[in-house]
């Protein structure tokens, strides 16, 4: 009896030192990343928090303000509309983005085994390997009024096209297809990467089943690939509402403010108009609404329980 | 000793080459032994950005001991990153300032006559009687000296010759009144058909509010009240500017929306209102094109203008000590005296005076371009600057929106003037 609690105490104190050692592992592992993380996204979040309960003077003193800095942009007109200018990017480019990314999936994962699907997605993942100030400059280049390949051919097709990023009801959509240009090739990849998962039985019992096109779609695809549109829904809806560099290049916020977005708003306040206060305020307005809608997402597609 | 890499071995090596790396970098400065390398900071572009770079050359081929490092940074960002750089006491040793945003980035700057290395302008000889008085008198804030002039710039009329005859215009007659103006609107459109007329460089909202501002202050009209606590622009005159603007297009002398800079060197346009900058491009558009004053489109002649100032920005001791900083004045003083160069390939007026004189300026083709017109509408005192005040970023950023939206013909020049002054007194008052 008294050997039995000794081996058992024994085991245990084993099994205790091999869990701490290996916990230690774990976090030795860790330590790089998550002192980057820490010192790079946590203490910058947090010191932003911060600086939105100030007005503050990067030349010189801080003075404690409260909530004034989200009292004065509640007040003002301009954050308001930047707040709409970002629900209707996001409302724009998140849909079409993963629509987009959805149907070249299936496309490419359809003719994987041909070079037709080997070019579609090395052509479409292409232009994801831009930055966004190329991926600007080209389109504004590509939508100039004067010389735009995109207006001159629309031109010599008969069409009279708006100047697109002088109009106020093209600017933010033109802006949207661009980013959708842009990004929709990775979510492409990470679709075709989720199909290869699905096993080729549930095509076969599918099939057999006589489901075909819209049908396999949506009662057999899409429900598998749930934690593949989940991931890229938070990952679009994030690119949704932090958009800044396409819109600062392509319209500068432009015409009137008819694309003012969320975050080109913090920008002019914090680095051109030096009210780091407001800009903080804004970026933890910016903050909040993406942490909800990544939570929403969640909830929507039926994760809450992993929150 | 086996040659296998061992896992140890290629830590130790890695870590030897990361302790290895910053010490190698050190060994040329150590090696410099006198020479101090001072960081200059620019909001240059384009054509002007070229020729301070070859000023920057010029000065760093001469044996000096000082060795200037040219940042040459993007014009709508560059405040931000001098009042960050700053901010971090990582400032530039020399940087440039617009005349009219004295008031809100003096605190990042260095007083010239009161820095910790005494005074700085007598030290380097630098003397107000050698600068173009008015730039000159307009670089103290509350007492204080924190800029050396560089130059003087503004707007002009640029205009294509060959289309001026094809118009059945004197190409050596370009007009210098509105009535004038309109005539040849009129002619270039029907008889070119061409845009006859692009009143905003390349229509970024500033350099629309600038076209107004021109017509406005024409009109005797200033944008905020004496005290600078109201917008006082949406009067009579304020809608008369406005409407002007809008009347371009609505005549179909002008396309809103269009680059006039492009177009302009692309032979697509008659008249250009533009920057004296845009003469290295004009000149290397192959256009055949001639400038001139800006017409007096109301009651006064009047151009939208603004200068360039060399700066110290504030440094903390541990980056520049006294000696860094008088070897930064000396450096600005050393600009300025070949600031000739600046006229000839920038474009730009130079403000000091013996350079705005020398024989190589006045021969150079820049001037007889433009230079020469440039520098006598200065003379002649119809340079207006924008307006100087501490939110002054603010004040035009809440005109802007609202004025590009009447030019678009997006919305009545009245109802844009409202929507202005509540933003531009919703910023007042904040």
């Amino acid at each position: 009896m008294g050997q039995g609690w000794a081996r058992t105490a024994l085991a245990l104190a084993h099994d205790y030192r091999s869990r701490v050692r290996r916990a230690g592992e774990v976090g030795l592992f860790l330590l790089p990343f998550a002192s980057f993380w820490v010192v790079f996204r946590l203490v910058p979040v947090a010191y932003g928090v911060v600086i939105s309960l100030y007005r503050w003077d990067p030349l010189g003193e801080a003075e404690f303000v409260g909530l004034r800095n989200y009292w004065n942009l509640a007040g003002d007109p301009r954050f308001w509309n930047a707040l709409r200018q970002t629900f209707t990017f996001a409302a724009l480019v998140v849909p079409a983005i993963l629509a987009a990314g959805l149907a070249l999936g299936l496309f490419v994962f359809s003719h994987r085994h041909t070079r037709t699907g080997r070019w579609v997605e090395a052509a479409f993942f292409f232009p994801y390997l831009l930055t966004v100030s190329v991926v600007g400059l080209v389109w504004r280049w590509l939508l100039d009024p004067d010389f735009g390949m995109v207006l001159l051919a629309l031109r010599q097709a008969g069409v009279r096209p708006p100047v697109f990023l002088n109009e106020p009801a093209w600017a933010l959509p033109a802006v949207a297809f661009a980013t959708t240009w842009w990004l929709a090739g990775y979510r492409m990849v990470l679709f075709r990467a989720a199909l290869e998962d699905i096993p080729e039985e549930v095509f076969d019992a599918a099939k057999v089943d006589g489901a075909r096109g819209a049908r396999l779609l949506g009662s057999v695809i899409l429900p598998l690939l749930k934690p593949a549109v989940l991931f890229a829904l938070v990952l679009t809806g994030i690119s949704g509402f932090i958009v800044f560099g396409q819109v600062l290049i392509m319209t500068a916020g432009g015409p009137g403010r008819a694309s003012e977005v969320l975050a080109l708003y913090l920008y002019r306040f914090g680095f051109e108009y030096l009210d780091m206060g407001r800009a903080a305020a804004a970026g933890v307005v910016i903050f909040c609404l993406i942490l909800a809608l990544t939570v929403g997402a969640f909830r929507w597609l039926g994760y809450g329980g992993a929150l | 000793m086996s040659g296998k890499v061992t896992r140890r071995k290629f830590l130790q090596v890695a870590l030897a080459a990361a302790v290895a790396g910053p010490v190698g970098r050190l060994r040329p400065a150590l090696a410099q032994g006198r020479v101090l390398v001072l960081d200059y900071y620019t909001l240059f572009h384009s054509g002007d950005a070229a020729a301070m770079e070859l000023i920057v050359r010029k000065f760093n081929a001469e044996d000096q001991g000082v060795r200037l490092n040219l940042l040459q940074g993007q014009w709508a960002e560059y405040y931000a990153q001098l009042f960050a750089a700053v901010g971090a006491g990582n400032a530039p040793h020399i940087g440039i300032c617009h005349t009219s945003r004295v008031m809100d980035v003096y605190r990042a700057l260095t007083p010239l006559e009161e820095s910790r290395a005494g005074n700085l302008l007598e030290t380097a000889r630098i003397r107000a009687s050698d600068y173009t008085k008015k730039v000159w008198d307009a670089g103290v804030y509350q007492g204080k000296r924190y800029l050396v002039p560089l130059d003087s710039h503004m707007w002009g009329l640029w205009y294509n010759k060959d289309l001026f005859r094809q118009a059945g215009l004197d190409p050596e007659r370009p007009p210098e009144t509105r009535e004038e103006f309109e005539r040849a609107c009129e002619a270039l459109k029907s008889r070119t058909g061409r845009m006859a007329f692009h009143p905003c460089e390349d229509a970024l909202p500033r350099k629309i509010r600038r076209a107004w501002e021109i017509f406005f202050w024409g009109l005797g009209g200033e944008l905020l009240s004496p005290d600078g606590r109201r917008a006082a622009f949406n009067d009579e005159r304020g809608l008369r500017a406005l409407d002007y603007l809008v009347t371009l297009s609505r005549r179909g002398w002008h396309q809103p929306g269009t680059d006039g800079f492009k177009l302009f060197a692309a032979g697509q346009v008659g008249m250009l209102l533009a920057g004296n900058w845009y003469l290295p491009t004009a000149k290397a558009s192959g256009v055949n094109f001639g400038f001139h004053y800006v017409p007096k489109f109301f009651d006064r002649p009047v151009t939208w203008g603004d200068s360039h100032n060399l700066v110290i920005p504030r440094q903390r001791p541990e980056r520049a000590s006294n000696e860094v900083l008088v070897a930064a004045i000396q450096a600005i003083k050393w600009i300025n005296e070949n600031s000739h160069l600046w006229g000839i390939h920038g474009g730009h007026i130079p403000a000091y005076l013996p350079a705005q004189r020398s024989r190589e300026l006045l021969e150079s083709d820049s001037w007889k371009l433009a230079l020469r017109k440039f520098s006598e509408m200065a003379n002649r005192g119809w340079v207006h600057y924008p307006v100087i005040h501490p939110k002054a970023p603010q004040i035009h950023a809440a005109i802007e929106p609202a004025i590009q939206e009447a030019y678009n013909l997006r919305l009545s020049p009245r109802e844009a003037l409202a929507r202005a002054e509540a933003e531009v007194n919703r910023v007042l008052a904040g």
